[in-house]
């Protein structure tokens, strides 16, 4: 694959409720990261914008995003997903020689729209809607569940990782306020109300506002505009099939194939890499994530030391825990390690990191993922 | 940088008002095998990566391709969705050439599925929505909720498209007969291809005119049906498609240049009372894939044209913006025969979105159908060897465009 660096990048600190339009915030996310670039809006040759029709409340919600974000005759798209699918578009654009700078800008607000009932209408319209038992929440309990049956996980270890997440939140100030809490301990995870038993509150990802924008361009014009990029080596995504029974939850398939994909166009292998930021959408889906890419033999995710001077830092930005905002979820994930790799993580910067891996996902137990692999680039 | 990118075949499935005889994911499947006959020799097994969109909204389900895995062939493969309104189709069409042309290792060969089952949901109610949330704007204005519900089931696509036409007829000087034209030549193609919606063969201009009004200048026997149907391209490189299909097709340019929301006038992203006819944002994406094709005069090296035109008006207009025909023209062409499917320079010979429009499908649909005349394989074949060809489309609210452009020859570059 040939060389796409990440040229500047910007988020808005998240909040359980931003008090400002939904367009200003887009304006404000685009404005801030042409800023970090130090370019203007005509730079750029492509936007791809990543929202939900549902989650915005509004049918064809990127047509009128088309001003604040940036597009306005500028070839143009948008990938309903998670945010690092649509960096994926902007890769393959900038990949397919046609463009030379590529934008692209994911979130929500879901204080304005009730995500459980989005989640509904994301499920198979004849078996399982009309019953409404199935959404994230239920899922995620179903999932925790296989696994800790599987491999006979400690509900504490599951907890550990809430706990590593929250602390880490409070060292990034774009955190989720709600979600910052450094003086969290394992019991305060446990007794936590429960969202979908044996998931509670504080292992949840709770969704809250934000919005986050990322900047690409290939390589020449990647060392022009900055004197530290940091490169996308190599990127892998996959969906595996979508009902709950006929998936072994206790791993990640979808991940696992991702991972593969991931690494073999990057030439490197998991035992490369110096840094992670998953979105995990529950506590227990880092370790199966962590697993599922090779950073721990399976059921020995919880064994491995993942905080931020562990031997490998997982989350250090305090992960999808501390704070998710749907759509933008990844592409937060993909700016901190970013972040990491220029040694821009003030508060929880991890050590001489070199390659970093960012994922995101889509669906129940994380039905679709995607991973890249980060290089820093310059001095 | 980037490799070609080649179509090798395209797909449809049965389109009506209501496919209660089949389940959104088996519509689907029924074109993705429709796509997937037509190349001997290919599996599912062979696809790599899947491109796939649907207007959510329209159908009432969200991320709708997450349980449709299977029925897709997509289980454990990588998949993409896009989706960006009426455009749905043409985006999923152009991220399927750009994940081929990306040169991604281990991609090389990618289906790319759109589709829309309208009569499971209510269209209007999902186009509301797009009306609704200019309601503070409105109301801003000083107009009361009872003038602001009507405002809103005129706001939907036939509200614009009235707004369009007029704006259009005032400029070109056309009447209502040039109009019903149009719509004959559209459903008299359409009762010869085989998947289509309307199928009217007899129709005449009289019997257009003579159906009441919806919204002037469009009459009830002008407008687009609301459809249940799918449509499936594959693309692929350039090596492959030369192992497996007899005529590749090769997508030489790509395009979809926004314009601003504030098109409609009263958007709050602006104040701008502009022109919907104008559309600016069509005449760039033109000349971009125009460009990337290498084609100076789309006049003369076009020789076929599907443009996405729901509305009559907008076909007339859509092809003077493409570059297609000189302004103020098109009608004249219409008259003389020229865009007929025996014609010099045929236009929607399939039929058109003015006879079928599973919205999220008809966007692919135009590219899917510009292919396969450069194959010969379309369901209305035109008389005249097709060379070079181009599908269009355009969604949101009139502001966002999509284009490609194809021929039976690579791209200057890879030459």
């Amino acid at each position: 694959m040939e060389k796409v660096g990440i040229v500047g990048y910007f988020y808005v600190k998240m909040k359980p409720e931003l008090d400002y339009g939904r367009y200003d915030l887009v304006f404000e996310t685009v404005r801030g990261a042409l800023d970090s670039a130090g370019l203007k809006k005509k730079d750029l040759t492509t936007v791809i914008s990543c929202t939900n029709d549902y989650y915005d409340g509004r049918t064809i919600s990127n047509a009128f995003c088309v001003e604040p974000g940036g597009a306005y005759l500028v070839d143009e798209s948008k990938v309903e997903m998670d945010g690092p699918h649509a960096v994926l578009y902007a890769l393959m654009r900038i990949l397919s020689g046609n463009h030379k700078l590529a934008l692209v800008w994911a979130g929500s607000t879901p204080s304005c729209f009730p995500y459980d009932s989005t989640q509904l209408y994301a499920t198979d319209p004849t078996w399982e809607r009309p019953t409404e038992l199935l959404n994230q929440m239920v899922s995620g309990g179903l999932q925790m569940k296989a696994y800790m049956n599987k491999y006979g996980i400690k509900v504490e270890d599951i907890a550990k990782v809430a706990v590593k997440n929250h602390k880490n939140a409070a060292k990034n100030e774009l955190a989720n306020p709600e979600a910052q809490l450094p003086n969290i301990s394992i019991n305060d995870v446990l007794k936590s109300d429960i969202m979908s038993d044996p998931v509670t509150e504080l292992m949840y990802a709770q969704p809250c506002d934000g919005m986050a924008a990322l900047l690409l361009a290939p390589e020449k014009q990647a060392l022009k505009i900055t004197e530290n990029p940091v490169w996308i080596k190599g990127v892998g995504w996959n969906q595996e099939t979508y009902y709950l029974g006929d998936r072994n939850l206790h791993e990640s398939k979808a991940m696992e194939l991702a991972s593969k994909m991931a690494f073999k166009s990057a030439g490197i292998t998991a035992k490369d890499v110096d840094v992670a930021e998953l979105f995990e959408h529950f506590a227990h889906e880092e370790l199966i994530f962590s697993e599922a890419i090779g950073f721990a033999e399976k059921g020995k995710g919880s064994k491995l030391n993942s905080e931020i001077n562990g031997d490998l830092p997982i989350n250090p930005s305090g992960g999808a825990i501390g704070g998710n905002a749907p759509c933008a979820t990844g592409l937060i994930r993909m700016i901190e390690a970013v972040k990491q790799l220029q040694g821009k993580a003030q508060g929880y910067q991890v050590k001489d990191a070199k390659i970093a891996v960012a994922s995101g996902q889509v669906g129940f137990c994380a039905q679709n993922s995607i991973l890249y692999v980060l290089e820093k680039g310059g001095n | 940088m980037g490799r070609q990118t080649c179509v090798i075949s395209a797909g449809f499935s049965e389109h009506a008002s209501k496919r209660s005889d089949v389940s959104m994911p088996e519509m689907v499947s029924e074109a993705i095998e429709d796509c997937l006959k037509k190349v001997p020799g290919l599996e599912l097994k062979d696809i790599d990566a899947f491109v796939n969109g649907n207007m959510p909204a329209f159908e009432g389900a969200n991320i709708p391709e997450l349980w449709m895995t299977d029925w897709l062939g997509a289980r454990n493969k990588p998949l993409l969705r896009v989706t960006t309104g009426g455009t749905t189709g043409g985006s999923v069409a152009i991220a399927g050439y750009y994940t081929v042309a990306a040169g991604l290792p281990g991609v090389d060969t990618v289906l790319a599925v759109a589709f829309e089952q309208q009569s499971q949901g209510d269209t209007s109610v999902g186009l509301a929505s797009v009306a609704l949330g200019e309601m503070t704007a409105i109301s801003s204005l000083g107009l009361p909720i009872e003038k602001l519900r009507r405002l809103v089931s005129a706001g939907a696509a036939i509200g614009i498209a009235s707004y369009q036409a007029t704006n259009y007829m005032r400029k070109s000087k056309i009447t209502e007969e040039d109009l019903a034209r149009v719509v004959v030549q559209n459903r008299r193609n359409a009762a010869k291809n085989w998947y289509t919606h309307l199928k009217m063969p007899n129709l005449t201009i009289q019997d257009v005119l003579d159906t009441p009004y919806i919204s002037f200048p469009l009459r009830y026997g002008m407008v687009c049906p609301a459809s249940d149907g799918a449509c499936a391209m594959l693309f692929t490189t350039e090596e492959k498609a030369k192992e497996w299909a007899d005529i590749p097709v090769y997508v030489n340019g790509v395009a979809s240049v926004a314009n601003q929301t504030a098109i409609v006038g009263y958007n709050a992203a602006g104040a701008g009372q502009l022109d919907p006819s104008e559309q600016l944002g069509s005449q760039l994406s033109a000349d971009l894939a125009f460009k990337q094709a290498g084609i100076s005069f789309p006049r003369k090296e076009i020789d076929y044209a599907e443009v996405y035109a729901p509305f009559p008006n907008q076909e007339l207009m859509w092809v003077e913006k493409l570059g297609l025909f000189e302004m103020n023209t098109a009608t004249a062409m219409y008259k003389a025969g020229v865009t007929a499917v025996n014609g010099e320079l045929p236009i929607n010979s399939s039929g058109g979105v003015n006879s079928t429009n599973a919205i999220g499908a008809s966007a692919m649909e135009r590219p899917a159908e510009a292919a396969l005349q450069i194959m010969g394989k379309a369901g209305n074949q035109v008389k005249k060897a097709v060379h070079t060809s181009l599908g269009h489309g355009w969604g949101g609210i009139i502001n966002l465009i999509t284009m490609m452009v194809m021929a039976d020859e690579p791209q200057r570059k890879f030459r």
